[in-house]
């Protein structure tokens, strides 16, 4: 059903709450009065035939006198999307919270109150989530003057090399620690019967810098409250004093073991406001560098995996295969990590037929080394045990959750945007998606999120053979204007990277820098289930479930 | 051959090769040559990935560049370390972790901060949740510039500060500290 229809229907309905239909925007938009949000929200996802089961991101934005908010929707199901909005004051932005009927909405609205001081009307956890409690202001407001200091620290950075004691270790006066003010401890905790835990920021199998904040009754976990925000570099508002071609090396920095996908994204964000059309071979060579990167990603996924319940092993030997792909990478656009590869309406460089030859080579031998992978790790009875059975996420809590990706297919929901929502030459190509197969447990344990990686690695040989062979001959970028200067518009653009949906809600006023950029991202969303899966769980399969949920931290944080 | 050892640790200063011991033999030789030997040869520095350069961390304790060839390996308590790398961006909300982790380590104990983020900032100095620069908040005895530095660099960098240990009186670095 397209909005204009759903539009229709809801009008229908609502006669007092719908406000307008904005069908001149790129995703047409439906306007819903603040008071009628919740009905209209049930409606969407009750009614026989909209079935929006599926909230793909919430994005606040300021738009000077009014605070908006945008809500993303999908139906898995039906596969339609619909896009509505609800305006407050900026003065008193109170807005009714959603998160009873999506529960992605939880995490998302937090970030919304953090960033913009919206304040979700119902939402029975409402506190800051990417910046420190004692943080003064919400950095995203157009209207925000950052902090001169904090505990301690200021921003100023003196120039020249004078400035840096070299080799001396440093005799400039420092702050001294502050110890920390209480940490936020689960609220329903019964006085003295349960242990109260923190692990992380620096833990080792955290993946980063997150923490988790754990209840523990002995081995067994009460409640886990993941804690998040230590790597928030506040990319959203770099963004918005960028122009549009210069944020291409800090989506780079979303991501940084998929850098290919948030580059990717980005583009084809600006290519739909601009109405670019990005020549075969380019596109072309998006997909080889999208999948070359998802083998990469992958391989660390599997591999830390495996290390963090305690086989160090298959983690060298990924690292080995992933340094081929780096001299590939680096063959490619000149960087082992951070790629910057693709330009708007198109990439930097031409593939040379030396990169084709060798990365053709490199899969034959790869194809070995999968079985080898296989029999040394997959089928070992240690690593099944620690994974099998261990925090079965069902299909409906992750679809509720918004999980996507590999940790929502493996939940058996058959949703994969790069076949059910073709970009790029995607459509042209032969490649089955992988969801699980409750190899060795019950549909959707971590085993089957382990699994369904193994074989999309697989498919992505696949899809490299059939894009290395087919790539036509042909410009590698598109005629783009010098300042990219957009009309005002809106857009949001998916990709499928490797850790999910990687969602880029772009708001344009016609100047030559963003209005608004919002960074929708699968670790971010993965990361909210775990305090739903967590009772009941051992300590240990708490690290078995972050490691299969493959969860980055900048990606989270951003 | 005693002489001649300690002669050899003096006069080069790329590489010293251990004397060969000969069964039953003393080997005479400076405390501090001796000490130092020691602490050069097994460098442990903690996993401190925050950001991107946390995964050229790995890279280089990996296969191909493998830093376990220096003796170094990577801890994942700061009470176990004696290096602390600073690989990726450092946040204000992060900040006192840092701190905390520093002061946990026992002395000596060195800093190396790797990429640019860690350096100064990096492409996130505009933030306004970004520390700009680890030596704002712990003293930081090297620099490694990139975004992220490639594995040689690290490994040079473990390199260089196995040589400024070399020259070291061990004892003065913990009294300076
Ligand atoms: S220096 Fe560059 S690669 Fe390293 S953490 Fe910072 S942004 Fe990432």
């Amino acid at each position: 059903m397209d909005a204009r229809e759903i539009y229709g229907l809801l009008v229908q309905k609502f006669p007092e709450g719908i406000l307008e239909f904005k069908e001149n925007l790129l995703d047409p938009a439906i306007e819903v009065k603040p008071q009628a949000l919740i009905d209209v929200a049930f409606f969407l996802k009750a009614e026989q035939g909209l079935e929006f089961d599926y909230l793909r991101c919430l994005s606040g934005v300021d738009l000077k006198d009014q605070l908006e908010v945008v809500y993303q929707l999908h139906s898995i199901a039906k596969g339609h999307d619909l896009v509505i909005k609800v305006k407050a004051a900026a003065g008193d932005p109170v807005i009714p919270s959603v998160s009873g009927i999506w529960k992605t909405a939880n995490w998302h609205e937090r970030e919304a109150f953090d960033l913009l001081g919206i304040n979700f009307q119902g939402h029975d956890d409402l506190r800051r989530i990417l910046l420190p409690e004692d943080w003064i202001g919400h950095p995203l407001k157009k209207d925000y003057v950052p902090q001169p200091e904090y505990h301690g620290i200021t921003p100023d950075r003196p120039d020249g090399l004078d400035a840096i004691p070299i080799g001396e270790g440093g005799e400039q006066p420092r702050p001294p620690i502050q110890y920390l003010p209480a940490m936020h401890g689960p609220k329903d905790e019964p006085e003295g019967k349960l242990f109260h835990l923190n692990m992380g920021p620096h833990h080792p199998s955290t993946h980063g810098v997150l923490n988790f904040m754990l209840n523990t009754d002995g081995e067994v976990l009460s409640r886990v409250v993941p804690e998040v925000g230590y790597l928030h570099r506040g990319m959203e508002k770099l963004a918005e004093n960028l122009q549009y071609s210069g944020n291409m090396p800090y989506t780079d920095r979303i991501d940084y073991l998929g850098s290919m996908f948030c580059n990717h994204g980005w583009a084809m964000a600006i290519e739909r406001l601009l109405n670019i059309e990005v020549p075969k071979r380019a596109e072309y060579c998006r997909v080889i560098v999208d999948e070359l990167n998802r083998i990469a990603s992958h391989l660390i996924a599997t591999g830390s995996m495996a290390m963090d319940v305690g086989a160090f092993t298959p983690f060298t030997h990924w690292l080995r295969e992933r340094e081929t792909i780096n001299d590939i990478m680096e063959m490619i656009c000149g960087a082992r990590l951070t790629y910057n590869y693709m330009r708007i309406g198109g990439v930097s460089r031409d593939i040379s037929p030396a990169v084709v030859e060798k990365t053709l080579a490199w899969l034959d031998h790869f194809d070995i080394i999968m079985e080898e992978f296989d029999r040394l790790i997959s089928e070992n009875q240690i690593f099944i045990k620690r994974l099998a059975e261990i925090a079965v996420i069902s299909a409906e809590d992750a679809i509720d959750y918004g999980l996507s990706g590999p940790n929502l297919r493996a939940s058996g929901v058959d949703f994969d945007i790069r076949r059910d929502e073709p970009y790029s030459v995607y459509p042209e190509l032969d490649f089955d998606v992988i969801t699980g197969k409750a190899w060795k447990g019950s549909l959707g344990d971590c085993y089957d999120r382990y699994y369904c990686r193994m074989d999309e690695m697989r498919q992505s040989v696949r899809i490299l053979r059939q894009a290395l062979k087919a790539m036509p001959e042909g410009d590698i970028r598109a005629k783009v204007p010098k300042t990219i200067k957009p009309d005002p518009n809106e857009v949001y653009s998916r990709v499928e990277s490797a850790r999910g949906e990687l969602g880029y809600y772009v708001v344009s006023d016609g100047s030559p820098k963003p209005y608004r950029a919002k960074y929708r991202t699968g670790s971010f969303t993965s990361m909210s289930i775990i305090e739903h899966l967590s009772p009941g769980l051992m300590v240990a399969d708490l690290v078995a479930l972050i490691a299969s949920f493959d969860v980055v931290a900048p990606e989270v944080d951003r | 051959m005693s002489e001649d050892g300690d002669k050899k640790i003096s006069s080069s200063p790329k590489y010293i090769i251990p004397p060969n011991i000969i069964p039953g033999a003393a080997v005479a030789t400076t405390t501090d040559h001796f000490i130092n030997w020691f602490r050069y040869s097994s460098i442990w520095y903690m996993l401190f990935a925050t950001a991107c350069c946390g995964i050229e961390l790995m890279q280089t304790g990996g296969p191909r560049t493998d830093l376990d060839r220096f003796g170094s390996v990577f801890r994942t308590s700061p009470r176990q370390s004696d290096l602390l790398l600073v690989a990726g961006t450092i946040t204000y909300k992060m900040a006192d972790r840092v701190r905390l982790l520093y002061a946990q380590m026992p002395l000596p104990k060195y800093v190396i901060a790797m990429g640019s983020c860690a350096t100064c900032g990096g492409l996130f100095t505009q933030s306004y949740s970004v520390v700009n620069g680890v030596d704002k908040i712990i003293p930081v005895d090297m620099y490694l510039p990139g975004c992220p530095p490639r594995p040689e660099a690290l490994n040079h960098a473990i390199i260089k500060l196995q040589e400024w240990m070399r020259r070291e009186h061990w004892a003065d670095k913990i009294r300076k500290a």
